[in-house]
């Protein structure tokens, strides 16, 4: 059974999905899809766990890897 | 904030929608700053699964999802207290933005205050250097001196 997750660009970075899909690769197949304003993830072939869990977990890390690249974009320096 | 309660979902007695183990609200980009919801979520991380997703332009919809199984009531303490700490993250956020300058100035002050006070020695040095001895105005010659210089010059003057 797979789940499909929809990031909306507005919220989340495209690069923080594909960080969180490359930390996610063992666990799952994981399809990255780049549509018009979301990015879209498909997360299949979970093995031993609950799909829903794993796709819960997986938008808790995009969303963590989303924050600290826009609090590191923000910081002075990199202004 | 606005409620959700009109997708057909468990009436919440804060007025979040509440579903099986999960709750959401809504939240208006023009009271909660983004940076103010992701300052919330990042928060939240540990405590449940937190999925953002666009409701329309200018409002997130924020989706928590309770780790072990929660009851109603749990959920819409949870969803309350999103939104208390979302709302302490945009005064924190104003808090900042206000006093950027006050707190550059104080930081400025610091680090001139910590810098190391000259020495005595140093000064005596420094007094003692050759660039002091140089008198190309020749200030360090006795005005007495200067004066019989001159009458010498011009004896009628």
């Amino acid at each position: 059974m797979a789940e499909r997750l929809v990031f909306d660009r507005s919220l989340y970075l495209p690069e923080a999905v594909e960080a969180a899909a490359a930390a996610y690769g063992d666990y799952a197949r994981i399809e990255v899809t780049a549509s018009g304003e979301a990015t879209e993830v498909l997360i299949a072939d979970v093995a031993e766990l609950d799909p829903q869990m794993v796709a819960r977990a997986f938008a808790n890390h995009v969303l963590h890897e989303t924050i600290l690249r826009v609090r590191q974009s923000a910081r002075p320096e990199n202004a | 904030m606005s409620d959700s309660a009109d997708k057909g979902e468990t009436a919440s007695r804060l007025g979040f929608a509440l579903r099986a183990d999960q709750v959401a609200c809504e939240l208006d980009e023009s009271v909660y700053p983004l940076e103010a919801i992701y300052g919330a979520c990042y928060l939240y991380l540990e405590r449940c699964f937190v999925f953002l997703t666009r409701a329309r332009p200018g409002v997130v919809a924020v989706t928590l999802s309770a780790r072990e199984p929660a009851t109603p009531d749990g959920l819409d303490q949870l969803a309350g207290e999103f939104v208390n700490e979302c709302l302490a993250q945009v005064t924190r956020l104003r808090l900042a933005q206000s006093t950027t300058r006050l707190r550059e100035y104080y930081t400025a002050a610091a680090l001139r205050a910590a810098a190391p006070a000259p020495l005595v020695d140093d000064l005596l040095a420094e007094l003692e250097s050759d660039d002091l001895l140089e008198d190309p105005l020749e200030i360090m010659v006795p005005w007495e001196a200067q004066q019989a210089d001159a009458s010498k010059k011009d004896p009628n003057g």
